[in-house]
C-alpha cells in the first residue's frame, strides 16, 4: 500500500495505491490540514500522515509539493514536485511522450517528457497570474462561480495586466465600460493562455497532458487546442497527479529493490 | 594610496601601475553585513524597484565609502544601467572615468581605450606590462585552484567562485591574496578527492545568492566551472596585455562567450549547466540563444535580491538534479 501526499499551496492531496489500483483520493484545505494533522517539532511542522490512512498494512508514504522542504512528513520519502507530476500524468494517461502542463493553486509548470523521462521543464517563479488562485480572484471579482468562468472563450475582452491582483481592478473598469460577463470571463481564460503559451511552445509535443486544478477549466482546454493545434488530454482527477505520482515512484522504487 | 572604484573587471594593471588601489564595488556590496539594506537605501533615493539589485547596491556602497572619489565606469561591454548609475554618482560629486570594451573586439579600439585610461592615471606601457607580470603570478595560484576543482576534484564550487571572482581587484593587495591562495591550495591538496557527484557548469554573472553552491553540494552535485568568475582570472596564455583583454570573453558578444563555454563544458565533462540571470538584466534575453546553442541540459535561474535561496529556486534545482540523474 502506497500513500502519496502532494503538499500544495492551496490544498493537500492524498492518493492511496494498492496493487497498482487507486483506491482512495482525498483533498484537504492546506491551512486546515496543517492545523489539524501537524504539530511543531524543533521549528518544523511535522505531519503524522499515518493517521490519515486506512487501517491495515503499514503504508509507505511519499510526499511532494511546495511545502515539502518546510514541512517534515513523519516517516515519508520526499520527491521533487515536477517528477511527481510527470509520473502521475504518465500513470493516469498511460502515455510516455507528451508535454505536461500543470496549473495548480499558485504554480504553473510545463515539462517535456520523452520515453517516460522528463528532459526539460519550465515554471513560473515571480507571479501566480496563470494559476488557480488567479482564477478564483477573477471569478470573485466578476461575482460568478469558477464553473461559470470555465464556460467562456468567445469574444474575449483584452486584459492587459501582468499581475494577478491588479487584474481585478482592470476587470472592474471593463464592467463600467459595459463589457458582458461572458466576454470578460473569456478574457480571463485567454489571459491564462497567453501567459502559458511561451512555455508550451518552447517545450512542445503533439500531446499535452493537462493536470492541476485549472485543468477543470473547459474553456482553457479548448483555447489551447484551437490556438496551438495540439491534442489536449485532461486525465480523470487532474488535481491528483502529484499525489498519484508519489505512489507510482514509491512502487517503482520498491520493485527495483526486489 | 588612493582608491578607485570599479563596477566590473577592467585592465587593473593600469590602476596598480599608477599606485592606486582598485576596489571592486560588487564585492564590497555583497559582503556587507546587510546588503539588502543597501538596495533599499538606493530605492529610497529614487532608484526604481524593477531594476537590477547589483546596480542599486553599488550606488549605496559608493556613497557609504567616502574614501572612494573616483570610479571607472564600463560604458560598453557590461551593464547598460551603468550609464545612469554613473550619472547619479557624478551628481553626488564623484569623478567618473569611462572605459568601453569594443563590441567587435577590435584590438585597435581596445588599445585606444586602454591608452586613454593610462593617460588619466599617468602611466606608461612599460609600467603596465610590469604589473601584468606581477598579477599573472598571483593569477597563476587561482588558475591552479580552478584546475584542482575540475581536474582533481579537490575544491568545492564556492571556493572556486570566491577565489576567481576576487581576481577583479585582488582584494586590493595582490601579494596578500596570493599568500592566502597558497595556503588554500596546500589545504585543498591534502583532502581526499570527491567522487560520484554530478558535475555542473555555472554561466552568467556571479550569483547574488551565495548559498547556491552549498545547496548543490548537499544534494550531490558540484559546480566545477564558473564561467564569468574564471574569466576574471584572465586564464589566457598571452604576453600581450591588449590581447589578454581581447580574449577576455565576458564584455563581448554572446557567440564568442559560447565558444569558450562549449570548450570548457567538454573539457570539464559537465552533466548540465545552470544559467544565472539577474532580474531586470538585459542578459536575460541571451538565455534564448544559450538554450539553442548548447547541447547540454540548461536550467535558467533568476536571482533578484541578496537574500536566502528561495523555496522556488530550491525546487527548480532539485528537479534539475533529479532530471540529470
Amino acid at each position: 500500500m502506497f500513500i502519496g501526499l502532494d503538499l500544495g499551496s492551496r490544498s493537500v492531496k492524498l492518493a492511496l495505491l494498492e496493487d497498482d489500483l487507486l483506491v482512495r483520493l482525498d483533498k484537504f484545505d492546506t491551512m486546515r490540514f496543517y492545523r489539524e494533522h501537524g504539530k511543531r517539532e524543533d521549528g518544523r511542522l511535522v505531519i503524522d500522515a499515518g493517521g490519515l490512512a486506512l487501517s491495515g498494512e503499514k503504508p509507505t508514504i511519499t510526499a511532494t509539493g511546495y511545502g515539502r522542504q518546510a514541512v517534515n512528513v513523519k516517516g515519508a520519502r520526499i520527491i521533487p514536485e515536477i517528477k511527481a507530476h510527470v509520473l502521475g500524468a504518465a500513470y493516469l494517461t498511460g502515455l510516455s511522450d507528451f508535454t505536461l502542463l500543470d496549473l495548480g493553486g499558485q504554480d504553473s509548470k510545463v515539462a517535456l517528457v520523452r520515453q517516460g523521462r522528463m528532459i526539460d521543464f519550465l515554471t513560473n517563479d515571480k507571479c501566480a497570474a496563470s494559476t488557480g488562485r488567479y482564477l478564483e480572484n477573477m471569478a470573485a471579482a466578476l461575482n460568478i462561480s469558477l464553473e461559470e468562468l470555465s464556460r467562456h472563450r468567445r469574444d474575449p475582452a483584452e486584459l492587459t495586466s501582468t499581475c494577478a491582483v491588479f487584474g481585478e481592478s482592470e476587470l472592474i473598469g471593463f464592467v463600467v465600460d459595459g463589457y458582458s460577463t461572458a466576454s470578460l470571463a473569456a478574457g480571463v481564460n485567454y489571459s491564462i493562455f497567453k501567459r502559458i503559451k511561451p512555455m508550451l511552445v518552447k517545450l512542445s509535443s503533439e500531446i499535452i497532458v493537462f493536470t492541476g486544478g485549472v485543468a477543470h477549466n473547459g474553456a482553457l482546454v479548448k483555447i489551447i487546442r484551437e490556438e496551438l493545434g495540439m491534442q489536449v488530454i485532461v486525465p480523470e482527477h487532474p488535481q491528483y497527479a502529484g499525489a498519484v505520482g508519489c505512489c507510482v515512484d514509491a512502487a517503482a522504487s520498491r520493485s527495483s529493490k526486489k | 594610496m588612493p582608491k578607485v572604484g570599479i563596477t566590473t573587471t577592467v585592465p587593473v594593471e593600469i590602476i596598480y601601475a599608477a599606485g592606486w588601489v582598485p576596489v571592486d564595488l560588487n564585492n564590497v556590496f555583497i559582503t556587507d553585513k546587510n546588503p539588502q539594506a543597501l538596495v533599499e537605501e538606493a530605492e529610497l533615493a529614487g532608484y526604481p524597484r524593477n531594476l537590477c539589485a547589483w546596480i542599486k547596491g553599488i550606488y549605496s556602497t559608493v556613497l557609504n565609502n567616502t574614501d572612494i572619489r573616483t570610479i571607472i565606469a564600463v560604458t560598453q561591454g557590461d551593464c547598460s544601467n551603468t550609464h545612469a548609475l554613473m550619472e547619479t554618482l557624478q551628481l553626488a560629486g564623484l569623478e567618473v572615468v569611462p572605459f568601453a570594451y569594443p563590441y567587435d573586439r577590435d584590438p585597435d579600439m581596445l588599445r585606444l581605450q586602454m591608452e586613454k585610461m593610462m593617460s588619466r592615471f599617468g602611466v606608461s606601457w612599460d609600467q603596465v606590462n610590469e604589473q601584468k607580470e606581477r598579477l599573472d603570478f598571483v593569477r597563476s595560484k587561482v588558475w591552479e585552484i580552478d584546475r584542482l576543482t575540475w581536474q582533481e576534484n579537490l575544491v568545492g564550487g564556492w571556493d572556486n567562485h570566491i577565489y576567481q571572482v576576487s581576481c577583479s581587484d585582488f582584494n586590493g593587495e595582490p601579494e596578500k591574496f596570493a599568500d592566502e591562495a597558497s595556503v588554500f591550495l596546500q589545504k585543498a591538496r591534502s583532502q581526499p578527492p570527491r567522487q560520484g557527484e554530478l558535475r555542473l557548469g555555472y554561466i552568467g554573472v556571479p550569483p547574488i545568492v551565495g548559498e547556491l553552491y552549498g545547496y548543490l553540494e548537499e544534494r550531490g552535485a558540484r559546480v566545477v566551472y564558473n564561467e564569468t568568475q574564471r574569466q576574471f582570472t584572465m586564464p589566457f596564455a598571452t604576453l600581450d596585455i591588449v590581447e589578454q583583454y581581447q580574449l577576455y570573453t565576458y564584455p563581448y558578444g554572446i557567440f564568442f562567450r559560447l565558444e569558450e563555454i562549449r570548450r570548457e563544458a567538454d573539457r570539464r565533462r559537465l552533466d548540465g549547466i545552470i544559467h544565472y540571470a539577474q532580474s531586470f538584466c538585459f542578459r536575460q534575453i541571451e538565455d534564448l540563444i544559450i538554450r539553442q546553442k548548447l547541447d547540454l541540459p540548461v536550467l535558467t535561474l533568476e536571482g533578484d535580491k541578496p537574500t536566502r535561496l528561495d523555496a522556488r529556486t530550491r525546487l527548480r534545482l532539485d528537479v534539475f538534479l533529479d532530471m540529470l540523474r
